[in-house]
């Protein structure tokens, strides 16, 4: 069932500084989309920013 | 004694009478099913009860949609949901003429935009305040509720043909064809939810590949509707990059986009580039790029037309950038492999323009597809 499949996937948020020098992931918010400025870089101080929003697919529904 | 042998005379006369009518039940059955009219409806009767079933799978997928666009339309005040649903499930675009070709392409684009404004109208109309993300996930939603409605109905419309004139010729077209409209149903129904929620899809690739290089444009505009332009300075190169505008599920006018650009910069471009999603082969991999030449779109025509022809008009070159996938994987959430294609995509295109274009020179990007979750 679809509805069930859907459940099965989890989807991640990447969030990157803008320089680059520091990545983390979460999962995904409601609201979430990619470039939106979610806080300051622990780092340095600049923007931290979503990079990317993927899912992992377990394998058995990869094949269907 | 004579008892018992009487018995058992009467029991082997009842046995050897009732294999001689099993073998007269067998073969007057096989003699029945030798006749051509008999085999005609067993058969019928067998493939039919087959694909009446997957027709019902068909049929869940299609209630399953109405009943979420219904659900949406209902959390934001529209009183009579049913009826938008089923009306905008209903809704047709007629092909233009093609045995006279003359502008085919321009009648084409008048009767494919004449339908997304249909459909973005009636919410407008309504829901009067709503915000363009959330129009957006509804007409994505109003999509994917006609296409499964079509899906259901021309299934049913040639089950109930194939039944009433005892066709098995049609049944078994049908048999072959079937199974693979209801993967097609489930993906577009597992798609469905996936852009309520705002999460890319595989086909957001080209759009996120542009998003990255958005990330240092100094100046923004509209060049079309639903799609915008950003100039960045790359290598000593002007790259302006071009996107349908996100976080929207858009996939904005990206060939009358591209042909303004062009015209702006008065045909001093020296290449497009164009990045898309691609459907693989059975084989290949999800998330592997391939390089080639050509307008990287899937559209019916009218906007891969626009580049093509601003392209010949002012003889640049095109490149295309593809990541493959099948799909499904285009329609519903993006995969981590394609995720991760995203930035091999990006070293591939500076690594096209540093090879072919020199400092100096303006180049224009494209990220085709469907920008949900992805801005700019």
């Amino acid at each position: 069932m679809s509805s069930n499949q859907q459940q099965a996937v989890s989807v991640y948020t990447v969030i990157k500084c803008v320089n680059g020098d520091y990545e983390t992931e979460r999962p995904f918010q409601d609201g979430d989309y990619v470039l939106k400025v979610v806080g300051i870089c622990p780092k340095d101080g600049g923007n931290l920013y979503i990079a990317g929003i993927y899912a992992l697919v377990p394998e058995k529904e990869k094949e269907s | 004694m004579s008892l018992i042998a009487f018995a058992q005379a009467s029991f082997n006369q009842a046995n050897s009478l009732y294999y001689i009518l099993t073998y007269l039940l067998f073969f007057v059955l096989l003699f029945l099913l030798y006749l051509p009219g008999v085999n005609t409806r067993l058969t019928v009767s067998m493939l039919s009860r087959g694909i009446e079933a997957q027709l019902n799978v068909i049929e869940r997928y299609l209630n399953e949609s109405k009943s979420k666009m219904e659900q949406l339309l209902r959390e934001r005040g529209v009183q009579d949901p049913k009826s938008f649903v089923n009306r905008i499930a209903e809704m047709f675009i007629i092909d233009p003429v093609s045995i006279e070709p003359t502008d085919i392409i321009g009648r084409m684009r008048l009767l494919l935009r004449t339908g997304e404004d249909k459909i973005r109208d009636l919410i407008t109309l309504v829901i009067p305040n709503i915000d363009s993300v959330s129009r957006s996930k509804l007409e994505v939603s109003a999509e994917v509720v006609n296409s499964l409605n079509l899906i259901y109905k021309v299934i049913r419309h040639y089950l109930i043909l194939a039944k009433k004139l005892n066709s098995v010729i049609l049944l078994y077209q049908l048999q072959f064809v079937v199974p693979q409209l209801v993967k097609m149903s489930e993906a577009y129904s597992k798609a469905m939810n996936t852009f309520i929620r705002g999460i890319p899809v595989g086909d957001s690739l080209g759009p996120l590949v542009a998003a990255y290089l958005f990330m240092k444009a100094d100046k923004k505009w509209n060049p079309s509707r639903d799609t915008v332009a950003g100039e960045v300075e790359f290598e000593g190169r002007k790259l302006v990059v071009i996107k349908a505008e996100g976080p929207m599920a858009t996939v904005g006018r990206p060939g009358e986009a591209v042909a303004n650009v062009i015209e702006e910069y008065k045909g001093k471009v020296s290449r497009i580039i164009t990045i898309d999603a691609a459907l693989k082969l059975e084989g290949e991999k999800t998330g592997s790029i391939a390089e080639g030449t050509g307008v990287a779109m899937g559209d019916p025509g009218p906007e891969k037309i626009s580049i093509e022809r601003v392209a010949v008009k002012y003889n640049i070159p095109i490149d295309a950038v593809i990541v493959k996938m099948s799909m499904e994987e285009a329609i519903t959430e993006m995969r981590k492999e394609i995720y991760q294609a995203a930035s091999k995509a990006l070293e591939l295109v500076k690594k096209i323009i540093l090879e072919r274009t020199k400092a100096g020179d303006v180049v224009v990007i494209v990220g085709v597809g469907n920008t949900v979750g992805v801005a700019q």
